[in-house]
């Protein structure tokens, strides 16, 4: 299949948006799909051999962060000539309604159109204002996906339209080769955590109590921490005789990210709501840790109700203490959950997470042509 | 003098009516072409799905699922979403193993069914949201297209999907589509 990508924001600053059209790239074609990303960019930039760049992107305020993106005559030539020298089957765009390289494709775009719907924008009434004047751009979209449930919600009850909801697909093989930091897991068990630990609804209290309570009796037993915030904070609130058993390793990059997942024997998810998906988590199976994490509704899903991680009561510190007990004190248990885990993160791998979106693909064409694949045509 | 600019302003002002009508006749147009071609394409993945869901029947010589395959097969078109719902409730209580062919078929025809609805059923709404605009009902835009319908079924269960196949052949690729 030809398929070709636009992604709104410039590949020059990394962003969970780029990431994932990367990687949705680079999984097509290893299936052995011709795959054309157009981003804005800048010419003469290091750029993978299936991007083309469609010019300098400027910086605008967008959602409360910064967007780099391209908007113009300038660019709507460059995104014509893109789309009419690919002979696309298909064109996948990605946030199609934020003013970028992916509205201009939508509007010039004549054959089968996918969009990707990555945010759950929260500006949702100034949405439905703008439904009315969305609607040439939304009836040229034949299929659309959304990242996440809130994603879709969105989509259902603001744009009026369902979505078929695609998880982030998680690169399993990176993780799983990753090499563990030196000296860690180490024999006297390890804990981790990742995230912005100063944050409440992310629980760090929660793994500190815990790892406070059985450093007592355990006298090998280390916490790993990463994430932004400032060290001397994380160290206030922990005892001064356990300081040498707490490493912090601050913001961390993917690929520490990776190692630091390997570092660990046990990997807890205190969270106490707010996880739309829990990307972290299919991170952490992918790495091959054993997990105990808290039991919202979206890491029951992740963690298959169990079979992937253990879950203990949202909140429940007494309880996570016990369970964290537990498992370091029976390997084979944590054996059994990390090998459920490698099992289900298979779904979130992105050769799978590819296999769906092509699914969707197929569906977009014969909605548009009427013509039918065959089953395992694609 | 003044006649002139009134002339001018009337030409200039029906130009840009003419390309605004142009262009929402276009985009009506569109609509009803592409709900048409979703129900097509849906009607083709529920044949399939009913088509795999007999031949699963009949290695496994389960009387009431072949019945409702059947039943779906041949439903006249105002019994087919009864029909096709009972071919759900069916299938919602049989468990299917991706390694055995047939019953990989009726998987994958099962989520194409599901995928295809979504689209059918978005498209739908795209176009009964252009024919109640007022214009488009006055001058009646959609010409020959009959007005389309929602086709009503239950959302069926979407199996989770096997395990990629192997990259096919390039030869194998479907062609140019557009």
């Amino acid at each position: 299949m030809r398929i070709g990508i636009v992604s709104p924001y410039s590949f020059d600053v990394p962003g969970g948006v780029q990431n994932h059209i990367m990687d949705l790239a680079e999984a097509l074609i290893e299936l052995g799909h011709h795959v054309s990303v157009l981003a804005p960019a800048d010419e003469d930039a290091e750029l993978p051999e299936y991007l083309v760049p469609a010019g300098r992107a400027v910086s605008l305020p967008y959602n409360g962060s910064v967007a780099r993106i391209a908007f113009g005559p300038v660019s709507t030539a460059r995104v014509r000539r893109w789309l009419a020298r690919g002979e696309f089957d298909v064109l996948h765009v990605h946030e199609p309604l934020t003013p970028s390289l992916s509205l201009l494709a939508v509007l010039s775009a004549r054959g089968p159109v996918v969009a990707t719907f990555h945010t759950a924008m929260t500006r949702s009434r100034a949405l439905a204002v703008a439904q009315n004047f969305l609607q040439p751009v939304m009836e040229k979209i034949t299929a659309r996906i959304a990242v996440s449930e809130l994603a879709r919600k969105v989509q259902v009850e603001h744009l009026g339209g369902g979505a078929v909801e695609i998880p982030n697909g998680v690169a399993v093989r990176k993780f799983a080769s990753a090499s563990p930091l030196p000296g860690w897991p180490g024999q006297g068990g390890a804990l981790g955590f990742l995230g912005r630990f100063t944050e409440s609804r992310k629980g760090f209290p929660l793994v500190r109590t815990a790892f406070v309570t059985l450093a007592r009796d355990r006298p090998g037993l280390r916490l790993l921490v990463a994430g932004p915030g400032d060290r001397a904070e994380l160290f206030d609130e922990i005892p001064p005789e356990l300081h040498d058993r707490v490493e912090f390793l601050g913001l961390v990059s993917e690929t520490d990210k990776a190692r630091m997942l390997r570092s660990v024997d046990i990997y807890v998810a205190p969270n106490t709501g707010g996880e739309s998906f829990g990307m972290i988590l299919t991170e952490a199976m992918a790495a091959g840790a054993a997990i105990a994490a808290s039991d919202l509704d979206a890491f029951r899903r992740v963690l298959d109700g169990g079979r992937a991680g253990a879950l203990f009561p949202n909140g429940d510190t007494a309880a996570l203490t016990t369970l964290l007990g537990d498992l370091l004190d029976d390997p084979a248990r944590r054996d059994q959950l990390a090998s459920g885990a490698r099992q289900v993160v298979g779904t979130f791998d992105w050769p799978s997470v590819a296999g769906r979106v092509l699914e969707v693909y197929t569906t977009a064409i014969e909605a548009t042509d009427g013509r039918v694949f065959d089953d395992d045509g694609v | 003098m003044p006649r002139m600019w009134w002339v001018l302003g009337v030409v200039v002002l029906a130009a840009i009516f003419s390309a605004y009508l142009g262009w929402t006749a276009q985009r009506v147009e569109r609509v009803h072409a592409r709900a048409q071609s979703a129900e097509r394409a849906l009607d083709a993945h529920l044949l399939r799905r009913a088509a795999a869901a007999a031949v699963v029947a009949e290695h496994r010589e389960s009387v009431e699922l072949y019945a409702a395959a059947r039943l779906a097969l041949d439903a006249e078109p105002d019994e087919r979403e009864s029909a096709e719902n009972d071919l759900t409730r069916q299938l919602q209580g049989i468990e299917l193993d991706p390694a055995d062919t047939a019953a990989r078929t009726l998987i994958v025809s099962s989520r194409r069914v599901v995928l295809a609805r979504q689209v059918h059923t978005d498209l739908v709404r795209d176009a009964l949201t252009a024919r109640r605009r007022k214009m488009v009902r006055v001058l009646r835009l959609p010409g020959r297209y009959p007005e389309p319908s929602y086709f009503d079924i239950v959302e069926p269960v979407m199996p989770p999907l096997p395990a990629p196949s192997p990259a096919p052949a390039p030869e194998a690729l479907p062609v140019q589509a557009v």
